[in-house]
């Protein structure tokens, strides 16, 4: 269910990548999933040496529903002084992902600094990185349910209510004899009890 | 012991911190994430043979609040309450990076005010100044040398100070705008800018004469944690952990913002790749951000605005709005409905204390961000430490993970 807070982009631009000229200093490319990698090769084999981000865009409503950007940077792979390095070039390339089996292909093998990104993505949006070399969950415990990126998890009012809960949050968890519920809060009432009768007996006397 | 013979197999199983199992030699242990030397909530699993670790994994998200999802739920102008408590040591930085970034989807950027843009880079020179004392302080501790922590609190303070004088509040002051900042620089302000220019140096002496030839220090960090200069960029590292290893990437210098390319500075750069060029080169970058502060200071005796002339971005003063109706209108409608954004996205990029912070900000022309994914320097800092931590001793990933930086309200957001 949608959360009620995302407003609905049917209607204003469904691609709000593509309807204004680039803004920054990257060049954009958009490419299909199938060429991603062959792409990415490209830039890197060209000078792209850092992978500086990998983000995600939920568009809900587009077709293909996501989006994911790899931010590239062109630096030197040894010391460089700031005049050698002038202004690098930054791509961005953007490639769009079905919402249904999404799956795009890991660029660990190419760049080690993908692994965190990737795992943030699939944790957060859902994506799959085949070929990762250990994709699991980042942010979230492993037993979190749903994407929260995703612009349909719910945020808050009935679906959220509904949304079930990871086990660590469910009270019925939590052991018995646990503070504040448990022995040691009943000993402490008692204490605590103990305590103010003294007090009242000593004030009387 | 290892021999150091064995090779680690080409994709080793996933080490678990619920497993504390001896397997061979080796032993797996958790450290983290209350350990006081982790900077915040960081879980480090270590596989060690004696006192050599032979692997580590780290886990994160102890601190993840969603602030990427809560800023897209949230008007343009309120989310950048929320992008500020990501990097809680320099969130001035994290403001600025974002403000320019919407500022440039709105199509603004040329017109915001000199006096602002030089305010602005006031503040985030303040701030990366206040964030190397955290780093230098704690650091300092988790090598043994305590009183540094005080020396380095005490410009902290000062800075916290004009943090609070200028925008109402220590920590989060939420002093820039879309369009400039939240008011002028007050009364007092520039007196108290002048005391803290006047007695940084001699502060800067004594930290340097605590630290810099410190024999314990200096072994303990020299030659611990290299990362070369290859290494560096294809582990994604940015900031003064990239220029200790030889690669003076600045984005001041290489994309500036704001105005930096009117200021004159040196980018300081090592390149021995080690935990203490990182220490050296974060002290010349002290140093140098109060170059930038001084030439700042000048510029400030000019008066002028401080925001653009636009009741459609920015609310009016409080003072004219029981005097016009239209002031009332627009003070009402961008506190109710927050300002429209043209569609669009936009990638910005800024040197925070850390690295290069980015924002890639996507806009659909409505009055909250469709998203706000950040780029955080920490994270990918603090990846790199899988590279150098095996092979060295446990004692000295203490080192290391100083040496980085990382500020977990940025790795977790």
């Amino acid at each position: 269910m949608p959360s009620s807070q995302a407003p609905s982009i049917a209607g204003n631009a469904l691609d709000p990548t593509a309807v204004r000229p680039p803004l920054d200093d990257a060049e954009i490319v958009r490419v299909e999933p199938g060429e991603l990698r062959a792409k990415l090769t490209a830039l890197r084999a060209e000078g792209c040496s850092m992978l500086l981000d990998i983000g995600g865009v939920d568009y809900l409503e587009r077709e293909p529903r996501f989006d994911v950007v790899y931010h590239l940077l062109a630096l030197p792979l040894k010391a460089a002084s700031v005049a050698e390095i002038g202004r690098p070039r930054r791509v961005r390339v953007l490639v769009g992902v079905p919402g249904k089996d999404a799956t795009l292909t890991s660029v660990v093998d190419l760049w080690p600094s993908a692994n965190w990104a990737e795992r943030e993505i699939y944790d957060l949006f859902g994506i799959v990185f085949s070929g990762h070399p250990n994709l699991k969950r980042i942010q979230l415990p492993d037993d979190w349910e749903g994407h929260p990126l995703r612009k349909d998890y719910p945020l808050r009012g009935p679906a959220r209510e509904a949304t079930p809960r990871p086990p660590f949050a469910l009270k019925s968890n939590v052991p018995a004899g646990t503070p504040p519920s448990g022995k040691v809060a009943a000993a402490l009432q008692r204490q605590i009890a103990r305590a103010r009768g003294q007090e009242k007996d000593g004030g009387a006397a | 012991m290892s021999t150091g013979t064995e090779a680690p197999s080409a994709t080793p199983a996933p080490l678990s911190a619920e497993v504390v199992a001896r397997s061979g030699n080796t032993m797996i242990v958790s450290m983290g994430p209350q350990h006081p030397s982790t900077h915040g909530v960081l879980q480090v699993v270590i596989e060690v043979s004696g006192e050599i670790i032979e692997r580590a994994e780290m886990e994160i998200g102890y601190l993840h609040t969603g602030i990427e999802k809560s800023a897209e739920n949230l008007f343009w102008t309120q989310a950048q309450t929320v992008v500020e408590r990501m990097d809680y040591l320099s969130p001035l930085g994290n403001a600025l990076c974002y403000v320019l970034g919407a500022e440039k989807l709105l199509g603004i950027t040329e017109r915001i005010p000199e006096r602002a843009q030089a305010i602005r880079v006031l503040f985030a020179e303040l701030t990366r100044i206040a964030s190397h004392c955290v780093w230098l302080g704690t650091g300092g501790i988790d090598l043994g040398a305590i009183s540094t922590f005080f020396y380095a609190f005490d410009i902290r303070e000062d800075i916290l100070d004009l943090q609070e004088v200028a925008g109402g509040a220590r920590m989060h002051p939420n002093y820039f705008r879309i369009g400039g900042l939240n008011g002028d620089l007050p009364a007092g302000f520039l007196a108290k800018l002048d005391a803290l220019i006047a007695k940084f140096p001699q502060r800067m002496r004594e930290l340097r004469a605590l630290l810099q030839n410190n024999p314990i220090l200096r072994d303990r960090m020299i030659g611990v944690g290299v990362v070369s200069a290859e290494d560096a960029v294809r582990w994604n590292v940015t900031g003064p952990s990239l220029r200790a290893s030889g690669i003076a990437y600045d984005v001041r210098r290489a994309f500036p913002y704001s105005g930096y390319e009117k200021y004159e500075f040196n980018v300081a750069t090592r390149t021995e790749g080690d935990a203490y060029a990182r220490f050296l080169v974060r002290l010349e970058e002290m140093d140098e951000a109060m170059r930038i502060i001084a030439q700042v200071r000048k510029e400030l005796e000019r008066p002028g605005p401080v925001l653009i002339d636009d009741p459609k971005l920015v609310a009016p003063p409080k003072e004219t709005i029981a005097l016009s109706m239209e002031a009332l209108i627009h003070h009402f409608k961008i506190v109710s409905e927050g300002i429209r954004v043209p569609p669009g996205d936009v990638y910005q990029a800024i040197e925070s204390p850390r690295g290069e912070l980015g924002y890639y900000l996507v806009s659909n022309g409505d009055n909250r961000p469709w998203r706000v994914r950040t780029r955080p320097p920490s994270l990918y800092n603090l990846q790199a430490l899988e590279l150098i931590a095996s092979g060295s001793l446990i004692a000295d990933l203490v080192v290391m993970i100083g040496s980085l930086d990382p500020v977990f309200g940025e790795v977790d957001r």
